[in-house]
């Protein structure tokens, strides 16, 4: 039984968390660093507690302290969340000696999934497909160029190098031909041992023209695996997703019949339990190849919420509380798309912003949902991850799903940080997107030299006449806190009414 | 009321005229509605509502899912010229008035010194015209969008 669950994570992923625990009658806990301590998901638990410390080093990755105010409130599970402790087996292992349930798989499970050569082998093993690649043992750096050299010859070009114990895009470079290999090697290696203190590298056949297609499974304690269909997340930036959808356009019965069994063979060779998703890339033919397994929630989730009508946060709180599985037999019901809002300027090479939220107003309507950290008010800092919102939508069929998404972000407004909201409306015009036609390189293939909006000349006019006006009226409406008095703003409007009875 | 924006490096002289609530910038019409978002008819037909608001020196402006950085190059008093009321851009102290009751005045002809986050703002009359109220004194404190002195 699980009755009280610490969330060891912040922000959009922490609210996502909380609520659900609140619909599922548990009593939660939050814990927060002081830079935190006005956000929203502090509000959302039954008890907020402040971790001492100050780097993320002190505060969300201080497991120590962690375990200790679970221990202190009386938690009896903690859920990791995404990024941050998710995926540590040091600490799946350490809640589990605690006498505390982890939500998520158990520690073995998430090491051998950890570590990509040994993923692979287990892979394998279990008879799922893997890309041609290998494993670079080596630390000396000149005997790694040279067993990479080696390698490249067998596993055959274009490749892509990745660091072993990478992720988020760090690490990682595509490497077109044999001349290119000396000096990506060497940069791979620096970022990798500069972001993860380890510089074996994998190197990877790069499949052309493939899509990202990863299988969402869940697994209960009484043995029962199920597979939720796919999501699509090929458009990336980065190596970082921004646009998710499900079902695959290109998608068939029998192909998810059969990548979903893999995912299973996937799941079971680890004796999963929880929720886990088995990523893939899968070629124009129809081939698929194994790419990782992510161990516990994804960013990307809420697609497969809205066209299986699982909740999958609900069924990881019932998995761990040892019940079975609430759903039944899979059924997709129309399609879901989801962007990632960053605080971050798309036109200069997505570099992340920081700012105010002086307006944040996202859209409403039917099929429309957004999972979000921050409200109106907040401050972006650089304390943490710029994705500010996850906005998602759902419609009987993609096309309608698209022109939805296409109106949510030309309602969505946000002022005071750039964001990426404007990138993402012009990506939804993109005839790959449009089409279905998307590749894990059509970012870089449609805007090769970056990208710059498109604005009509009418437009430009019109937003300096607000502007205009905006300033001539003094409607400095919510002005940046610092410029309002200790008595809070005047309204301008006041001193208009005065004046024009 | 004449300003001085910049947009994308550019430099921008954006002219806005008032006739009752509305207002005017070559065939496009605007007006301030209730909640403070502005409603924009372009000489081409089109209506869109738009919202503002100001950081710092920037006014930030989404406009038909556009969202626009617009700096104001002077910094200083919002002014507001058809009734020739001029208000607190911020609250602060007035440091010095520069004009008597009664005294005629140019456009752009400093009015008042006023001190806000220890830096001066100069308010300016943005049109020529007769002093005809002060409402506060040197030493004033202000406080952000009270009229400070009326020209007629």
């Amino acid at each position: 039984m699980v009755s009280t669950v610490l969330v060891a994570n912040r922000g959009e992923i922490a609210c996502r968390i909380l609520r659900a625990c609140s619909e599922s009658g548990l009593s939660s806990i939050a814990i927060y660093a002081d830079n935190d301590a006005d956000s929203l998901f502090v509000e959302l638990a039954t008890k907020s507690v402040i971790l001492e410390g100050e780097s993320i080093a002190e505060t969300y990755l201080n497991q120590k302290q962690i375990i200790k105010i679970a221990k202190q409130y009386g938690a009896d599970a903690i859920h990791p969340g995404f990024g941050f402790l998710s995926e540590r087996a040091d600490f799946a292992q350490a809640v589990i000696d605690s006498g505390l349930k982890w939500i998520g798989p158990s520690p073995r499970a998430i090491k051998m999934m950890g570590d990509k050569m040994t993923a692979r082998t287990t892979m394998k093993a279990a008879g799922v497909p893997v890309i041609p690649g290998e494993e670079i043992e080596q630390e000396d750096e000149h005997e790694a160029l040279l067993a990479i050299k080696n390698a490249s010859h067998r596993v055959g070009f274009p490749l892509l190098l990745k660091a072993s114990s990478g992720g988020g895009g760090k690490g990682m470079r595509v490497v077109n031909s044999p001349d290119e290999l000396e000096d990506a090697v060497n940069s791979a290696r620096r970022e990798a041992i500069a972001a993860f203190g380890d510089g074996r590298v994998y190197v990877e056949r790069l499949l052309d023209g493939a899509k990202h297609v990863e299988i969402q499974i869940l697994a209960d304690q009484q043995g029962r695996i199920i597979h939720l269909g796919e999501r699509e997340c090929s458009v990336q930036r980065r190596h970082q997703k921004v646009f998710e959808e499900a079902p695959c356009p290109t998608m068939t019965e029998e192909l998810r019949e059969r990548m979903g069994r893999a995912a299973i063979l996937a799941a079971q060779a680890v004796d999963y339990e929880g929720a886990g998703t088995v990523e893939f890339l899968l070629a124009s033919n129809g081939e698929f190849f194994f790419l990782e397994m992510n161990t516990r929630i994804q960013v990307e989730h809420p697609v497969t919420e809205m066209i299986t009508g699982v909740d999958i946060v609900r069924e990881q709180l019932r998995i761990a509380s040892g019940e079975p599985m609430s759903c039944k037999d899979l059924i997709i019901r129309g399609h879901s798309i989801e962007v990632r809002l960053y605080a971050e300027d798309a036109s200069n090479n997505f570099l992340p912003a920081i700012g105010p939220l002086t307006v944040f107003s996202p859209p409403v309507g039917p099929g429309v949902r957004l999972d979000t950290g921050v409200r109106q008010g907040d401050q972006v800092t650089p304390n943490y991850d710029p994705m500010l919102a996850k906005l998602v939508v759902w419609a009987p069929s993609r096309k309608e799903a698209l022109q939805r998404m296409r109106r949510a972000l030309d309602d969505f407004i946000v002022l005071g940080t750039t964001t990426n909201i404007r990138f993402l409306r012009e990506l939804c015009d993109q005839e790959d997107v449009v089409n279905g036609s998307t590749y894990t390189t059509l970012i870089d293939r449609v805007w090769p030299d970056g990208w710059q909006p498109t604005i009509p000349d009418s437009l430009i006019e019109g937003a300096l006449m607000v502007a205009g006006i905006s300033e001539s009226s003094g409607m400095h409406r919510n002005s940046n806190a610092v410029i309002q008095s200790e008595d809070g703003p005047v309204s301008p409007f006041t001193t208009i009414s005065r004046r024009f009875p | 009321m004449q300003h001085e924006f910049r947009l994308d490096g550019d430099t921008v002289e954006v002219t806005v005229a008032r006739n009752g609530n509305d207002w005017h910038l070559s065939g496009n019409m605007a007006s301030i509605l209730p909640d403070g978002r502005i409603r924009l008819e372009m000489d081409n037909g089109r209506i869109y509502f738009a919202h503002s608001a100001k950081v710092g020196d920037t006014w930030w402006i989404h406009l038909a899912g556009h969202t626009f950085c617009i700096d104001c190059i002077e910094p200083g008093a919002s002014e507001d010229a058809n009734d020739g009321g001029l208000s607190a851009p911020m609250p602060g102290k007035v440091l010095q008035v520069l004009v008597k009751k009664g005294q005629s005045v140019e456009a752009g002809q400093a009015l008042m010194i006023l001190e806000a986050m220890k830096m001066e703002h100069r308010i300016v009359s943005s049109i020529e015209g007769i002093v005809s109220d002060i409402h506060f004194a040197e030493g004033d404190q202000v406080q952000q969008g009270v009229a400070l002195l009326d020209i007629s």
